[in-house]
């Protein structure tokens, strides 16, 4: 029974399972706690699929929503951040679908953004650059998922429905293209 | 730049750009039961962000488009269990993909062990089940039984699933060489078995053949008959039921009380149920560093039948020779230290006993088990020298245990180095993987330029893996990994099958079989993997995919709008 899995105790960050349980009990400080210890990932992985900031962060408010609606429905099996990043995963696949709404942003459009952004470094925009900019659709996903969510490569592999070499190669090769990039741009 | 670095500073970089619509989102919650969307709702397009309205309307649009799909590939449509005396239940939906894989109790829970079973086929979950069992122990002797229940509200579903799934055991079982009885029953769940099968920690299915038992002989009490296994029920129920067996433990205390032994003397003990034959009685086997030890116990008093002390007792010394031997505790500290494991308890189990020569003690004989793997030491009686090493790499969630491989001679002691067990966690850690999921697991202490190493082996279906870890710290000094190659030892199952295929391509698209139309499915093979090429049409979308055809994963995906 949901309701009578213990609580995290006060002092230690709660676990994301925990926090999902509680979400579905309506507690709202629930959300919170997992918004704050997911928003970077769910943006992240959203914004690496649909390459455009503006449907990127649609897709971060939509997968919190639907967190809080279907939390009811979520099996607590150690897995939160998997569950999180197929909500989210499907958001933007649907949001693809839909052709006239999601258009990857233009290099120009993406460095004035970039540039807007006050808390970014110079560093934060040369790697988010090379991020969408030298990386394939699933190499930019892969490494996205794995520096972002914790998820293990096999994890990738089950999430992303493809085989876990091509995960492993995929992961390889883009370390090697963004550290290549980085270097060019030292 | 190593990896890590490179990962915190994308980490950073998001962080730093990634917008803050926390209060969007609060304000725009809306209820958590029962989401009303009308109709209209669905061709609102946003044309103002983030204000209530437009959320409330994406969270209407993703309720009832995109997630009916997803809702329903969650929908449990059946729940099977399988007993033995491990009781696991898998829920599946209508595809027949695993939605949770739940131990209904302890032995289970070691059964499940790093299984990842959510997400898989129905077919090839039950066949990793299966093999854990086997490997195990649970179904390798002929009194053994397995019980397959299935629970679904489609009877005609529920009637295939319980004949395919029959099927595909009887062919596992037959494969391993395995006498066990499989029982099969479709189950209509009830509130009040439902109930029973909570308070008594079994599965439905357990609780359904515990009924029929009753049905035999009403006085027995259902938490009694919960605590036996299936072939004890099984047994019980054709023989009428008469009584309540004493239970497998009882037989043991009845049999070592015999032999005038305490639980402590025994190293490992067996009692096989014979409750259909006459007289009704458990066959006891009790093995002590001393000798082995066979009862034949009353089923029901705990008499012994036949069996003794003195004639089960075998032929050798009352005890060894003890001038100059080191004694069983050091004999396992020296197999332990050899093995590179310094916290017992981490262990499974460990046994010490004295092997004979000519009726003379020889050596000690060490065995263990990790969660990764089982270890065989002789020791030296005098000396605590390590004279054979033999490692078993535990099987594979898929598959048997691999064949026993000698331990390199050159595996030294643990001191100054991680040890074997740590160098293959981190290796298969740095892999993503887990120890269930790989075989070929292979760990060699070796010298490269003046620094020892552990060259860490292992292999996947499709992958083999090699690392070089430093000796003293485990840093990875380099990994490989190669595709392409297909271990000998993959699961049971070699093919999912079409419709399985077909399943698969319908999940990941996110459709529904009923909206399907041009489905097209053709077996291939590509690059020596047998794949399904599964192509449909949704609409005016048209889908393509390649599905692997030992496992049902997807290898490529194509869509055209």
């Amino acid at each position: 029974m949901l309701s009578m899995l213990p609580t995290a105790s006060s002092g230690t960050p709660p676990s994301l399972d925990n926090c999902i349980i509680r979400i579905a009990n309506g507690e709202e400080d629930a959300l919170t706690t997992l918004y704050r210890q997911a928003r970077t990932a769910v943006y992240g992985f959203a914004l690496s699929i649909v390459k455009n900031v503006h449907d990127a962060e649609d897709i971060l408010q939509d997968t919190f929503l639907v967190v809080w609606q279907k939390a009811g429905s979520y099996r607590p099996n150690g897995k939160p951040m998997a569950w999180l990043m197929t909500i989210t995963r499907r958001l933007a696949i649907d949001r693809l679908r839909e052709h006239t709404r999601t258009v990857p942003l233009s290099p120009e459009d993406w460095q004035t953004w970039l540039s807007e952004r006050p808390d970014a470094t110079q560093e934060d925009r040369l790697i988010l650059s090379s991020l969408l900019e030298q990386l394939g659709d699933q190499e930019r996903q892969i490494v996205i998922l794995h520096a972002l969510t914790g998820l293990k490569h096999r994890e990738i592999a089950e999430l992303l429905a493809i085989p876990l070499p091509t995960v492993l190669s995929k992961y390889n090769r883009a370390l090697k293209k963004l550290q290549k990039s980085w270097k060019e741009s030292d | 730049m190593h990896q890590d670095d490179m990962e915190s500073r994308i980490r950073n970089a998001v962080e730093h750009v990634a917008p803050d619509p926390l209060e969007n989102i609060l304000s725009s919650r809306g209820s958590q039961e029962n989401a009303v969307c009308p109709a209209a709702e669905k061709k609102v397009r946003k044309k103002t962000r983030w204000t209530s309205l437009a959320a409330a309307a994406i969270l209407a649009l993703i309720c009832c488009g995109g997630f009916a799909a997803w809702q329903n590939a969650s929908a449990v449509a059946s729940v099977i269990s399988l007993d033995v005396n491990p009781s696991i239940q898998l829920r599946v939906n209508a595809r027949e993909n695993v939605l949770s894989a739940d131990p209904m109790n302890e032995d289970a829970e070691v059964i499940l062990e790093n299984m990842e079973l959510k997400g898989s086929q129905l077919n090839v979950a039950v066949n990793a089940i299966v093999g854990s069992l086997l490997q195990h122990g649970y179904l390798d002797r002929i009194s053994s039984a397995i019980l397959i229940s299935v629970e679904d509200s489609d009877a005609q579903r529920a009637s295939r699933l319980e004949n395919s799934l029959m099927d595909q055991v009887n062919a596992t079982l037959q494969n391993a060489s395995s006498g066990a009885e499989i029982l099969s029953q479709v189950v209509e769940r009830t509130d009040g078995l439902e109930d029973k099968a909570a308070a008594s920690g079994i599965s439905v299915g357990k609780a359904a053949l515990v009924e029929q038992v009753q049905t035999c002989n009403g006085a027995l009490d259902f938490d009694g008959l919960s605590a036996l296994s299936v072939a004890e029920l099984h047994q019980l129920q054709s023989a009428g039921a008469p009584a309540m067996p004493i239970g497998q433990d009882a037989a043991f205390s009845s049999a070592l009380a015999q032999a005038g032994l305490s639980a402590a003397d025994v190293l490992s003990w067996e009692a096989d149920p014979e409750l259909d034959e006459t007289p009704p009685h458990y066959e006891v086997e009790l093995k002590t560093a001393s000798g082995k030890w066979e009862f034949d116990v009353d089923a029901y008093t705990g008499a012994i039948l036949n069996g003794s002390a003195a004639t089960a007792q075998e032929t050798r010394p009352a005890s060894p020779s003890s001038a100059g031997s080191i004694g069983e505790a050091a004999a396992k500290r020296a197999a332990l230290d050899h093995a590179g494991i310094t916290d017992e308890s981490s262990l499974k189990y460990i046994n010490c006993w004295l092997e004979y020569d000519n009726g003379q003690p020889h050596h000690y004989q060490v065995e263990f088990q990790t969660r990764t793997a089982r270890y065989e030491y002789e020791i030296d009686l005098t000396t605590g020298a390590v004279l054979d090493a033999e490692t078993e790499q535990t099987a594979s969630s898929s598959g048997p245990a691999s064949s026993p491989s000698p331990a390199p001679s050159s595996l030294p002691s643990a001191a100054g180095r991680i040890g074997v067990e740590t160098a293959q966690s981190i290796a298969l850690s740095d892999a993503g993987l887990s120890a269930s999921d790989v075989t070929g697991l292979k760990v060699e202490l070796d010298r490269e330029g003046g620094t020892e190493i552990y060259d860490v082996e292992f292999r996947t279906s499709g992958v083999e893996y090699d690392y070089e870890l430093r000796a003293s710290d485990g840093a990875i000094l380099k990994s490989d990994w190669e595709a392409g190659k297909t271990s000998s030892t993959t699961a049971v199952s070699a093919d999912v099958g079409a419709e399985a295929a077909k399943s698969a391509a319908f999940l990941d698209a996110g459709v529904s079989a009923e909206s399907v139309t041009h489905l097209k499915i053709e077996a291939d093979t590509k690059k020596g993997t047998a794949v399904y090429k599964i192509e449909f049409k949704v609409s005016d979308t048209e889908y393509e995919y390649e599905i692997r055809a030992s496992d049902g994963a997807v290898l490529s995906r194509d869509t055209d709008h």
